[in-house]
């Protein structure tokens, strides 16, 4: 009885095996790589309605970050400036820029002015900006430098593995509660954050949730 | 498989408690209802609709779909929108109270009203109102979702066609043109003891002198109590019995504990009444003489099943008794006495009765229904005199709200073609006005009615002009509470729909511009107040929500004997002896969706009657007996009661309504329930095509509105399947509810710990190591069970806060309802006796459970993914976004008080077997949209496939902490104080019967109650370590009492006292327990 099969398929499961093999492993990396929020958020720079510029705010006027997201340290959600902010100073400056236009129309009609969200949380996610800007954790950590960004962009992850980093080791990342807001501040080395870091935790009792219920209710 | 626990065979001693007459009867049908979470077949499709296998193919369909285009592979832009202009106070994500008050039949409830970016969610008792502790009613917990109700009424309609404002404001001009004296014009109310209104409506009886006002409530329709206590304290007078002050309390067919006849006053002032803090306490004795099962018969330590049309010849036997033991009553009621027939057990109680409440004198007081006719208050009020309780257990006071002309003389006006055009303000006539005014034929003959209502019901259909009214929380108001003080209705969101309060109506009939605006309320209150500085005055009372020290005096009269007598002698009501042919009807409101006007809230159709347990609908309630001599049957199958359908026929008009067997009924008596069969409510209450239960207003007369004797009774053959949840959510095991006598407590304080096995079972060795709790503060909750009246309050004070879902008459039947919290309803008779006496004559009691938290939690064990876990301070918490449906913990539970959401309740219409078609289900937005502006941000909505239960709430718990962090900033947190946080369930309730909070905190209230004797772990011999303690019953029964010796009854297992050593250890709080397998003194017991 002749071969039903070939002798070159002797080797074909291994072929198959092998590039199975290879095919998961690149979905892995893939997955890895590509389907966290790593890659999926960070970076996403959409064009807003006002094309506010947080550099020159605040890094060439100075501005506090207070003086526009006025609770955050007093509510969970840190609010977007209402049109009246803007319109504070901006009756006085610049006032016919066309830039400011969309502003302007905002501040005459009542519409608001529809900002697009960039650091969004899932919903199942209760972040409380209060309970972290109060107690050492800096804009900075979440955000990134945004006093550079001329348009604001997502810097960091947010992914929970990125939450738990800190709220397992909060002396790696607490700084005075007067240098919140200053986000160019920098412990002078690795060394003296950790041995203020666990100070401060040590002293205001810092501990964090690692816990469920801590943002998922 | 589940793993089957074996527990110990109860021993034939002390009590038996069941919830059905199945589980009396030990049928194989409970026991399988015992060992499985939810019915056989409950968890596989049976809708005929959709088969399994069309579900996958639908599904797979669907999942091609969504792979072409790729959609989800975007990020979706979303938007931050702030405001333009930065309003006041508002600080976005951050809540807002506002005190307000809700206006109910026996006196508006104070609230402070949460909102969330100026929608209203929740409603909260306001706390800084003297009397109350911040509860409210389920009615008020409730309302919040009828704002957001899809089917109220959404604009003007005229002739049936919808009109615009302006439109309308031309017909009201017109109107006012029309009648310039009010010739031919009528005007029906409801009630409110709103000060406001009835300075208006005065206001608009002088500009329209000829037109006539009357006003028509379903409820207090037919009450005698204002009736009797006019006679017996003069005009206007008013009897307020004060519970707290009574030793000795009988209540004659009045349900003062349930919030249809009375208040959370009430039942605040009873559980002070009773509330022990140690054995050598005392406690009020509370006796109860009633046709049915209320939730005062429930509480009382001794009660009588007597027909309602009894009551009157009891009442007057207890009088001639207390007059025969020498305390003169005054009272000719011979002639009532001559018809009760009491047998000898009746004899003696009422002997031993009239004796406790003779050596109470001065701290006795009898109180009676408001359905008992006029003589019984009468007789009532001659014996509260007689016993010293005027100015001590029961005051007088004036009673402000105007009266008005009846519906009935409104009815003779029409029929004399008197009335050309009737305003109709609020109310539903055509629904519930008495059958024998015809009222639907009537209404049609005025040329013209005018109708404000909430939603296009029953009677707009058949008005030329249906208005849309703004609810309580939409507009300005004022309201009297049930102690007369002054309270504000403030809006809290503009009306939703432009509907206009009746005050803006009659405003605008008055010629005033009638906007949402105070005006008319701030001129109330300069005259009610009469500040000094009215702005000042005024803003306080915006503020705090009640005018301080305008409580209604009491007037100190007292009882006018000859008056009494006077009456007494000319007695309105007949009586006859009931037998099997001749029996009596009770009418009374329903617990939930009392005369009607709720039923298209589903919170309050999904919540169980308190007593019976039945879910969407109502049921002709009797007794066993009475259901075997008419020969009416009434079977459980697959958890669902089937009841025989009956038909009544009163003056001509047939209802046809399934029984219900009832232990504790009365015999010869048939209660019914108002409030449901509605044709015009919506999709939840009813329609037309798809009613809600059973319509009962057509037996109700004028003559006879609560009890109606010898009513014609027809069985009709067709059996209908309640959905009753009294067998749903089982526990196995011993001892759950636990009670002893106040001498028994006294005798033996460690009782509770010693009943079912905890008398002898071995100190649990536990080879699991418990997560560790670290936190500062650990969270436990204690439920006692002696001030529980088991109203259900907090099961929608629970569904508020966190946006549970209903899941509709059919669900139910398959034992999914979603209420974290449940209160099991058990009867409880004498062990091993299975006489039929047990089922007719069972004691009551209500157990609230909940999670219970357990330090050693059975369910996080098992579950595969790590979605319910431990947090440090000692919660048992669920990460919905790791569940994936296994219900293994739900298996595992042996309390059974974890839920699993079956469907998508939050996306999907719950009618029609909607929910069984997944996505394929009819997009209705109208359905979901508008309820979720009701839905707590603070709470995530959960979808379908992910289990849920009691989170202790712990938004609320982080919230605090989080508080205390804002406050510290760079120091060291302050602990959250005692008291200042509260669960939602404690927060309601009226007997203060829960209590939350640090149990490492050693001054704490719960760290009190859990040091309490009488608090103990449910099935605690499973070792799981309940952080919620329950707390033991007591009963207070006179010993001398006929059937004081079943009262007294107790399930302490009498085993032998060498084990008595080795009882306590497993009950000590959680927190205190330190591996007391370790201690040699426990360590040798021999096992059972």
């Amino acid at each position: 009885m002749a071969n039903l099969f070939p002798r070159w398929t002797n080797i074909l499961p291994l072929q198959i095996l092998v590039v199975l093999g290879l095919i998961g492993a690149a979905v892995t990396v893939g997955v890895w790589y590509y389907f966290t929020p790593k890659y999926t958020r960070v970076g996403y720079q959409p064009v807003q309605p006002v094309p506010f510029s947080h550099a020159l705010h605040v890094n060439q006027l100075r501005m506090d970050c207070r003086y526009c997201h006025t609770y955050v340290e007093k509510a969970a959600h840190s609010n977007v400036p209402t049109t009246q902010t803007c319109m504070n100073c901006h009756t006085q400056i610049k006032k016919d820029s066309p830039k400011l236009e969309a502003v302007r129309e905002s501040w005459r009609t009542g519409e608001p002015i529809p900002w697009v969200w960039i650091h969004k949380t899932p919903d199942y996610v209760y972040f409380n900006h209060a309970a972290h800007v109060n107690r050492g954790v800096s804009c900075v950590h979440c955000h990134g430098n945004v006093n550079k960004m001329e348009v604001v962009y997502h810097a960091k992850p947010l992914s929970m593995s990125f939450c738990l980093d800190c709220h397992r080791a909060p002396q790696e990342f607490i700084r005075p509660v007067a240098e919140v807001t200053n986000l160019d501040w920098k412990a002078p080395s690795r060394e003296d954050q950790l041995v203020m870091g666990k100070k401060l935790v040590h002293d205001w009792q810092v501990s964090p949730p690692v816990n469920c219920q801590g943002c998922h209710r | 498989m589940k793993k089957i626990i074996t527990h110990p065979p109860e021993a034939p001693v002390g009590k038996r408690y069941w919830r059905s007459l199945d589980e009396y009867s030990h049928t194989d049908e409970f026991k399988e209802w015992l060992s499985r979470e939810f019915p056989q077949g409950a968890a596989e499709f049976t809708g005929d609709d959709v088969s399994r296998r069309n579900f996958i193919k639908l599904m797979g369909a669907s999942v091609a779909l969504a792979g072409i285009g790729l959609s989800g592979c975007r990020r979706p832009r979303t938007e931050i929108i702030p405001f333009t202009k930065t309003p006041e106070f508002q600080i976005p994500g951050k809540p807002l109270s506002y005190a307000t008050s809700i206006p109910r039949r026996n006196g508006a409830l104070p609230l402070l009203v949460t909102t969330y970016d100026g929608r209203p969610t929740k409603a909260e008792g306001n706390y800084t109102f003297p009397g109350l502790n911040g509860s409210t009613d389920q009615i008020a917990q409730a309302s919040v979702l009828s704002v957001y109700d899809p089917d109220r009424s959404k604009g003007f309609v005229l002739d049936g066609k919808v009109i615009t404002e302006d439109a309308f404001n031309i017909f009201l001009e017109d109107f006012k043109k029309r009648f310039s004296q009010g010739n031919g014009l009528a005007i029906l109310l409801d009630e409110s003891n709103s000060p406001t209104r009835a300075r208006l409506i005065a206001q608009l009886a002088s500009l329209w002198p000829k037109a006539i006002i009357y006003s028509y409530d379903p409820v207090t329709f037919g009450r005698n109590k204002e009736k009797a206590d006019a006679i017996a304290y003069g005009a206007n007078q008013s009897s307020v019995p004060l519970y707290d002050n009574a030793k000795i309390i009988v209540s004659l067919d009045f349900d003062f504990l349930g919030f249809v006849d009375g208040t959370p006053t009430s039942v605040s002032r009873y559980s002070k009444s009773r509330r022990i803090t140690s054995p050598e306490d005392s406690m009020s004795r509370l006796y109860a003489v009633e046709h049915r099962y209320t939730l005062a018969g429930g509480m009382a330590d001794h009660r009588l099943r007597l027909p309602s049309s009894q009551i009157p010849a009891f009442t007057a036997l207890l009088a001639t008794e207390l007059t025969k033991q020498g305390l003169n009553v005054g009272a000719n009621c011979d002639q009532f006495a001559q018809f009760a027939q009491p047998d000898d057990f009746k004899q003696k109680w009422i002997q031993e009765l009239a004796a406790d409440l003779i050596n109470h004198k001065g701290q006795s007081l009898v109180v009676a229904g408001p359905n008992q006719p006029v003589e019984t208050h009468l007789m009532v009020a001659a014996i509260n005199s007689a016993l010293g309780a005027l100015g001590k257990t029961l005051v007088t006071r004036k009673n402000e709200t105007p009266s008005y002309s009846s519906i009935v003389d409104l009815a003779n006006a029409i029929k004399s073609n008197s009335i050309q055009s009737l305003l109709i303000l609020g109310g539903n006539p055509v629904y519930n006005a008495p059958a024998d005014l015809g009222w639907s034929n009537l209404q049609r003959q005025v040329a013209e009615t005018i109708h404000l209502s909430f939603d296009f019901n029953e009677t707009s259909k058949l008005s030329k002009l249906h208005i849309p009214a703004a609810t309580y929380l939409e507009s300005w108001g004022d309201a009297l509470a049930e102690d007369g003080t002054y309270l504000n209705i403030q809006p809290l969101i503009l009306p939703l729909f432009d509907g206009l309060s009746q005050i803006q109506l009659v405003e605008r009939l008055l010629g005033l511009p009638g906007l949402v605006a105070p005006d008319a309320v701030k001129e109330t209150f300069k005259q009610i107040a009469k500040p000094s500085d009215f702005e000042t005055a005024w803003n306080r009372f915006i503020h705090s929500g009640f005018l301080e020290n305008s409580t209604a005096k009491t007037s100190g009269s007292s009882a006018q004997l000859n008056a009494i007598n006077q009456s007494l002698a000319k007695p309105g009501v007949s009586f006859v002896a009931l037998g099997s042919q001749d029996l009596e009807l009770v009418i009374e409101a329903d617990y939930s969706v009392e005369d009607g006007s709720w039923a298209n809230n589903g919170w309050l159709q999904e919540l169980p009657d308190p007593i019976t347990k039945i879910t969407w609908g109502n049921a002709a309630l009797v007794s066993a007996n009475t259901a075997k001599a008419l020969g009416l049957k009434s079977y459980t199958e697959k958890g669902i009661d089937y009841g025989e359908f009956l038909r009544i026929s009163v003056g001509g008009n047939d209802v046809q309504i399934p029984i219900q067997i009832a232990p504790g009924h009365a015999d010869n008596s048939i209660s019914l329930f108002l409030g449901y069969g509605r044709k015009l409510a919506g999709r939840v209450g009813g329609v037309e095509s798809h009613q809600v239960g059973f319509d009962v207003y057509p037996l109700r007369t004028t003559n006879a509105a609560s009890i109606i004797l010898q009513p014609a009774i027809q069985k009709m053959g067709g059996v209908f399947g309640h959905a009753i949840t009294q067998q749903h959510w089982a526990m196995e095991g011993r001892a759950l509810f636990r009670e002893n006598t106040i001498e028994g407590f006294k005798e033996d304080p460690l009782s509770a710990k010693k009943m079912g096995v905890d008398a002898h079972v071995p100190p649990n060795i536990s080879i699991y190591q418990s997560p560790p709790l670290t936190a500062k503060q650990q969270w436990a909750m204690t439920i006692d069970l002696n001030s529980c009246v088991g109203c259900n309050a907090c099961m929608i004070a629970c569904q508020a806060e966190n946006n549970i879902p209903i899941v509709g008459a059919e669900q139910v039947k398959n034992g999914r309802e979603m209420h974290w919290i449940r209160i099991d309803r058990y009867f409880a008779g004498p062990q091993g006796s299975e006489e039929q006496n047990d089922i007719e004559n069972p004691e009551m009691v209500m157990q609230p459970v909940a999670c219970l938290h357990c330090e050693n939690a059975p369910c996080e064990v098992v579950c595969p993914v790590n979605a319910t876990v431990h947090s440090e301070d000692g919660l048992n918490v669920m990460a919905y976004n790791r569940c994936i449906g296994t219900r293994y913990c739900a298996n595992n539970c042996p309390y059974k008080v974890r839920r699993f959401n079956f469907f998508d309740y939050n996306k999907r219409p719950i009618q029609d077997h909607q929910l069984y078609l997944g996505p394929m289900a009819t997009k209705s937005e109208q359905d979901t949209e508008l309820y979720k502006f009701q839905q707590n941000p603070n709470v995530t909505v959960r979808m379908r496939g992910v289990m849920e239960k009691c989170t202790y709430c712990v938004q609320r718990i982080e919230e605090a902490k989080i508080d205390q962090l804002i406050k510290a900033k760079d120091s060291s947190p302050a602990i959250i104080p005692d008291g200042s946080l509260k669960s939602a369930c404690q927060q309601v309730c009226p007997a203060e019967a829960i209590t939350f909070g640090d149990m490492n905190d050693e001054s704490s209230n719960v760290s009190r109650n859990l040091k309490d004797p009488r608090s103990y772990a449910l099935l605690s011999y499973l070792n799981t370590r309940p952080r919620t303690s329950h707390m033991m019953r007591l009963r207070n029964p006179n010993p001398k009492m006929p059937d004081a010796a079943k009262v007294g009854l107790i399930s302490i297992e009498k085993n032998d006292s060498d084990h008595d050593d080795h009882t306590l250890n497993p009950e000590l709080p959680a927190g205190e327990q330190k591996h007391e397998a370790a201690s040699p003194a426990h360590g040798q017991s021999k096992s059972h």
